[in-house]
């Protein structure tokens, strides 16, 4: 493992994080809208809304809010959230959990289903099977996923009876040890098979171009001269058609809030997804700040991992 | 309203007892005890702590934890719960509570009149938004005599005060665990202690809250369910696919689009209620900003009145769900409204003819044009912008398409909350707007602040129109002084004439909420934040 190179890049993450802090904290106040009132309700007289403000420290100038901020958070305070009334560290932590099952889980589905269907199509060559799939792929990428979810739930949930509409657990018999595993898992088929749905179509469809180009070169014509098997080819090749797949499913990786949010309000799944939607309607600053920089040190991580995994994949790239 | 002989006090009381013993007046077989109820909840609630918001979301979630010192029955009129009597004094500046006997907190500390003291000076005074803007100016303090004895005394006679203490505008909390601390962030909100039938289990972040049955539950034989869960299910949609799934039991709310699919399943009932937890009897409201010149004029306002089908509103948008308003103030305060008023008609020859008269004149399509309107430039076209939440799109474009047939034109300019609110009340940029104003249980908490001229932002959801009128004013001052009821009627009675002949505002539908839960189950008092105290579920 190159460790100068994974020192320096880990060298680079303080400034940026730094950068985003400030970043974040200027476009979020930049932002129409006041937190009192989402807080307050509706029925206040002034001086109640202007007693919220002091109390949050929302009535110091701008640049004093943000130098207390900066100051706190250096010093591993991410601040007390608004509406939940404790810190932000505990009100993102216990909601990280889920979104990480129900994100890694739709990763991991959509990259190794993606991979084999590419593969497979590929391999098919332009034949009807070939076409099938990457129409089914790209009605899986062009389809909005609430709406896939809505259709999933109808069909298979309300439909069935096979799944559970809402929720990570059965609310009338609550499960322990194993039971709660499975319980979980059943929650979790759905809302991780549409996420993945929406997800499997790029990591197919690269795979599948990639595929037909480097079956076609001269490293792969003189394997096959040698007699080696099919399979075996194909997974040659496959190994250079990784490189832009890794890009893309780490770029997936990092985004992946994003991709969480419509799921989680669809399944009603206990995530950050949904947690940011709230506290963004509530304008919860402190909250809104935590998840931002949750989700850049994501995107920082998951570029460091796709680049390192670059190096361990193709033995030409080096790093200094 | 004095209560005087003890014994009406003690057929109060029986009766209280009476209707508790012997289960809900709604159910039609005799209550079976047992089982978990499952109700879903929309959103997160955050902290479990009443006292210091307003909240839909906390209140739905956390009330039967928490007891009032008086409840309400369907009607929204009050009843023994905490305090078991009251008596009013000194015409109505001088409220005293004789609290129940007995009554213990969860953790078996006995509740006392410290308590409320505690509650009204240290927390809901300070925190609860509702309580604090109506009586937080004009109460002059509150007694603890002894530990039996609360009394209320206010600087001037306060009439609504019976009307705010259930555990919606008043939820009692405990001293012991909240004194000396910072209430909004005391660990015991997401931990609660409280009276209430339901005793706290476990509150798993976004997911659900568990209750149980709180077995020393002052309510002799309260409740019958042994566990109840709130569900945080947060797209109503999937709401409804859960209840026919069996997954939940209880919607707080059931839209439009689904009602008549549900409302005909036999597996499920539903009642309608003007009650919610984040604000009751709710009006959507067209407010005018009378600072602007086009609509500074009364027949502009009167013409927009006219080219509204409101019938529309109800039947398009509510799917029938709730009611044309009739009077300004909502139907489900029936004392405090005015039935038979004279409002404007739908009539679009009247809205073209009133126009016309102004000097808004037709000139080929599109909007009207100025022609010697006062305060207008000549050549100005007639056209207002009108702001709404996301959530209520669907008037904004009725009101676009209703009053472009006669020829004024609207922008549409859709606001989240918390952009609306500065926008109209702090900035005041704004022409037309639609507001869902919710009356609350007495008049004084939620019609007088849209209406009286000390109200005129910034606080939001105020004076929208910035109305000024000096009889308006006074008649508010007067009604919110005088404690007779016949007397109070007749006060708000001259206030909605005067306002439905100079329109402010323009009242559309009155919306109710319509809760759908399992047939298996009965005895849900859909009208109060106690909802589940007297369920019972078949199994």
């Amino acid at each position: 493992m190159p460790s100068r190179y994974l020192l320096r890049r880990l060298a680079q993450v303080l400034p940026t994080v730094a950068g985003l802090l400030v970043l974040n904290f200027c476009i979020i106040h930049l932002a129409p809208g006041d937190p009192v009132i989402a807080l307050g309700g509706e029925h206040g007289d002034a001086a109640y809304y202007a007693f919220l403000r002091t109390r949050f420290g929302l009535d110091r100038p701008l640049p004093e809010q943000l130098l207390t901020y900066v100051t706190n958070v250096l010093q591993g305070d991410l601040g007390t959230s608004f509406v939940h009334g404790r810190s932000v560290a505990a009100v993102i932590a216990e909601r990280l959990p889920a979104t990480l099952l129900l994100v890694s889980t739709a990763l991991v589905l959509s990259s190794v289903a993606g991979v084999g269907l590419g593969a497979l199509a590929a391999r098919l060559g332009r034949r009807p099977t070939d076409l099938t799939l990457n129409a089914v792929a790209l009605l899986g990428y062009a389809t909005p996923s609430f709406w896939l979810g809505q259709m999933a739930l109808l069909a298979l949930a309300v439909g069935t009876g096979l799944f559970p509409v809402q929720g990570m657990t059965d609310a009338r018999n609550p499960q322990t040890g194993l039971g709660y595993l499975v319980d979980v898992l059943h929650h979790l088929a759905l809302p991780a098979l549409v996420l993945a749905a929406n997800e499997l179509a790029l990591t197919t469809r690269l795979v599948r171009t990639g595929l037909l180009e480097a079956l076609g070169t001269d490293y792969v014509r003189a394997a096959r001269a040698k007699g080696l098997p099919e399979g075996l080819v194909i997974r040659h090749a496959l190994r250079n058609v990784m490189l832009p797949v890794i890009t893309v499913i780490g770029s997936r990786a990092g985004m992946f809030l994003s991709g969480a949010v419509l799921i989680e309000v669809v399944f009603a799944w206990p995530g950050l997804g949904r947690l940011l939607l709230s506290s963004l309607l509530a304008r919860d600053y402190p909250v809104l700040l935590g998840m931002f920089l949750l989700a850049s040190l994501g995107v920082i991580l998951a570029n460091l991992i796709t680049d390192l995994a670059y190096a361990w994949l193709d033995p030409r790239i080096r790093y200094q | 309203m004095r209560r005087g002989p003890m014994t009406v006090l003690a057929v109060l009381v029986l009766l209280a007892v009476w209707s508790a013993g012997s289960g809900p007046a709604t159910g039609q077989d005799a209550p079976v005890r047992g089982g978990t109820l499952v109700a879903a909840i929309v959103s997160d609630p955050g902290h479990l702590n009443p006292a210091i918001t307003t909240s839909g979301a906390t209140h739905a979630a956390s009330e039967l934890l928490y007891n009032g010192l008086l409840g309400r029955d369907e009607r929204g009129e009050p009843l023994p719960e905490l305090a078991e009597s009251w008596q009013v004094e000194q015409g109505g500046t001088v409220y005293r509570f004789r609290l129940r006997d007995g009554v213990k907190w969860h953790d078996g500390t006995p509740f006392t009149a410290a308590d409320v003291k505690f509650t009204f000076e240290e927390v809901l005074l300070k925190f609860h938004a509702r309580t604090r803007a109506s009586m937080g100016g004009l109460l002059a303090g509150v007694e603890a005599p002894d530990d039996r004895t609360v009394v209320f005394r206010f600087k001037q006679p306060y009439a609504p005060l019976l009307y705010q203490l259930d555990a919606t505008e008043a939820p009692i909390i405990a001293r012991h665990v909240y004194q000396g601390t910072n209430p909004q962030t005391n660990p015991a909100n997401s931990n609660p202690i409280g009276t209430g039938p339901f005793k706290f289990l476990s509150y798993t972040k976004g997911t659900e809250i568990r209750l149980a049955r709180n077995p020393a539950y002052f309510k002799p034989g309260l409740p019958y369910v042994d566990g109840l869960v709130m569900r945080i299910i947060p797209d109503l949609s999937v709401q409804v696919l859960a209840l026919e799934n069996g997954e939940v039991d209880f919607l707080w709310e059931l839209s439009g689009p689904q009602q008549g699919r549900i409302k005909s399943d036999p597996r499920f009932r539903a009642a309608r209620t003007g009650y919610n937890p984040g604000g009751s009897n709710c009006i959507m409201t067209m407010s005018f900003n009378l600072d602007r010149p086009i609509l500074k004029e009364l027949r502009v306002r009167q013409a927009v009145a006219h080219a509204l089908d409101r019938p529309a509103f109800l039947s398009q948008i509510l799917f029938g769900d709730g009611k044309v308003a009739v009077a300004p103030i909502s139907s489900e305060i029936p004392w405090a409204h005015a039935a038979g008023l004279k409002m404007p008609e739908p009539d679009r020859a009247e809205a073209e003819k009133l126009l016309d008269g102004v000097g808004w004149k037709k000139e080929g399509e599109g909007p009207r044009t100025a022609r010697g309107v006062p305060g207008v430039a000549d050549g100005t076209r007639l056209s207002i912008d009108f702001l709404h939440f996301p959530a209520f799109a669907k008037y904004g474009e009725l009101v676009r398409q209703q009053l472009g047939a006669v020829g004024i034109g609207v922008r549409l300019r859709p606001l989240e909350p918390a952009v609306f609110a500065p926008t109209v009340f702090k900035d005041r940029n704004f022409d037309s707007n639609v507001i869902s104003y919710c009356n609350g249980p007495d008049p004084e908490i939620g019609v007088r602040r849209m209406y009286h001229s000390s109200q005129v932002g910034p606080a939001p959801f105020t004076n929208a129109a910035a109305y000024r009128s000096p009889r308006v004013d006074a008649l508010f001052d007067e009604a919110s002084r005088t404690v007779e009821r016949d007397k109070r009627s007749r006060l708000y009675r001259q206030i909605q004439e005067i306002v439905v002949q100079e329109l402010p505002y323009y009242w559309l539908v009155e919306t109710v909420s319509t809760r759908v839960w399992a047939a298996r189950c009965s005895g849900f008092k859909v009208w109060a934040g106690l909802f589940a105290e007297a369920v019972f579920c078949r199994r």
